[in-house]
């Protein structure tokens, strides 16, 4: 929350530190748009604020955010270096230190057809990240077999907490626990989620063994760690395309095991889905592990195994 | 006697003002040319290195003399502190604070002020385009100075020392 509150413009942080503590401790996302009222989302609701920092749901009290404060906010989150960002504008958000991310819409230049950034950038969508130590805790004795790391696809429909999970069973591997002992983790972060890194230094405890490639994109990423890091595990955030189909391929025939993520809602929906479906049937994967938010964000609801059993449903601990 | 000493002090102090005078024409053109190497470091860093704006003007201000990067390490500053709110206001701060002590000139002022609008606030592309004009505006002003440089400099030392010798001559 502090490093949020310092990338803010003035005015938008004295009325975010005036919004009463409950909401403070809970805030999800701030949301931003060009002459429409301040939006904060805390827990499941969300609510406009006003100039005095208290939750209104009339959009007419709402504190409205002006177009000057756009190009403040713009100016204060690229640190003054728009330049230093095309990759983000081009992806449609920027990470920012501890791992936050801001989302961005605006106007969007085209170049020959392809996305090469967004102008006049007139809505933002700050995402505080917020740190779970514990939360794979529950799925940790899943993950070994015979001493090894099982490959396993982490299933989630957004915002239910599988980077976090990630992230904790980076941290889990690379210092051991009383599973395992302490392994070689490489990440790759393609988005600065994982480790939130920062000039390289990850702002998150992603364990003391544990290499992160920053802003990499993943299958080259996967492939250059694997070469040149050895990693027992690694752990990637969110594959979809093909080429991270064919990067995990490679990782698992080189003897690494891979801890991913993707969207979906169940397994068997993730099974229709054309790359992912591929991998899952050809049982590349060992473990899965479906997240939901039906008992609060990162409840685990179910794990299955190579052949897409569910594990014993007694065994299944669920995470708070 | 005393009107000896007198007129040996006024010798001295009169060579001095045009040593002062000749040595601002001699020192322009080497800021001037500080500040051009300065840019195009700040082009590589901003180009190449995606550095972000107040680091590159550390960088910068760290390599180049210390009057020229004087300017750059306390706009680096404001913008850390956040006591300047934009690029363009740190550097405009940062020149309110130190121009005074460099030998440089409005018009080089006025290219840094105008390059200071635009810095940070676009694409690598159009950042290139915009220190590369600043740049050639500096090279222009720089050739300038180094003619007056010549044509000057001399001019104001002797000019120090001749017009103490008037007046010495007239004193006695």
């Amino acid at each position: 929350m502090r490093e949020i509150m310092a990338i803010l413009p003035e005015a938008i942080r004295a009325i975010l530190t005036a919004l009463p503590s409950a909401v403070k401790e809970h805030l999800e996302e701030i949301r931003l748009r060009q002459n429409q009222p301040l939006e904060v989302r805390f827990g499941q609701q969300s609510s406009y604020v006003t100039q005095a920092g208290q939750l209104t749901s009339t959009a007419s009290k709402g504190w409205i955010f002006s177009a000057d404060q756009a190009v403040k906010l713009l100016s204060q989150v690229s640190q003054h270096s728009l330049y230093a960002l095309e990759e983000e504008l081009k992806r449609g958000y920027i990470t920012v230190m501890g791992g936050h991310r801001i989302g961005i819409a605006g106007k969007v230049v085209l170049e020959k057809g392809d996305v090469k950034g967004i102008r006049d950038i007139t809505s933002f969508n700050i995402r505080i990240a917020r740190e779970k130590k514990g939360a794979a805790q529950k799925v940790m004795p899943y993950l070994f077999e015979g001493g090894n790391v099982l490959s396993t696809l982490v299933i989630s429909p957004p915002q239910c907490g599988k980077t976090t999970l990630l992230r904790d069973m980076a941290r889990s591997l690379s210092y051991g626990s009383e599973w395992s002992s302490s392994r070689k983790v490489g990440i790759v972060d393609e988005r600065s989620e994982l480790a939130g890194c920062l000039e390289g230094v990850p702002q998150r405890d992603v364990g003391p063994r544990t290499d992160v490639l920053d802003a990499c994109p993943k299958a080259a990423g996967m492939m250059m760690l694997i070469r040149s890091m050895s990693p027992d595990v690694l752990i990637v955030d969110e594959v979809g395309r093909a080429e991270d189909g064919d990067a995990v391929w490679e990782a698992i025939h080189a003897g690494v095991a891979v801890i991913c993520s993707a969207h979906g809602a169940d397994l068997n929906e993730v099974a229709r889905r054309p790359m992912l479906g591929n991998l899952v049937r050809h049982g590349v994967f060992s473990r899965y592990i479906v997240l939901s938010r039906t008992k609060g964000v990162g409840t685990i609801q179910a794990i299955y195994d190579r052949s897409m059993k569910p594990l014993e449903k007694e065994k299944v601990a669920w995470s708070s | 006697m005393v009107k000896l000493i007198g007129a040996v002090l006024i010798l001295f102090s009169a060579s001095m003002v045009g040593w002062q005078i000749g040595r601002y024409y001699a020192y322009r053109p080497v800021q001037l040319r500080a500040l051009l190497v300065a840019l195009q470091m700040l082009e590589t860093e901003i180009v190449y290195g995606m550095t972000p704006l107040h680091r590159a003007f550390v960088k910068v201000g760290r390599r180049v003399s210390e009057e020229v990067g004087r300017l750059f390490l306390y706009a680096a500053e404001l913008l850390v502190s956040e006591k300047a709110p934009s690029a363009e206001d740190s550097l405009q701060q940062a020149m309110g604070k130190y121009w005074a002590q460099t030998a440089l000139r409005r018009q080089e002022r006025e290219v840094l002020a105008s390059l200071g609008q635009v810095l940070g606030s676009s694409d690598r592309e159009d950042q290139q385009k915009h220190l590369r004009l600043a740049v050639t505006h500096l090279r222009g002003l720089e050739e300038e100075a180094r003619a007056e440089q010549a044509k000057y400099e001399r001019m104001y030392k002797s000019l120090g020392f001749l017009g103490g010798l008037l007046v010495v001559i007239l004193m006695f």
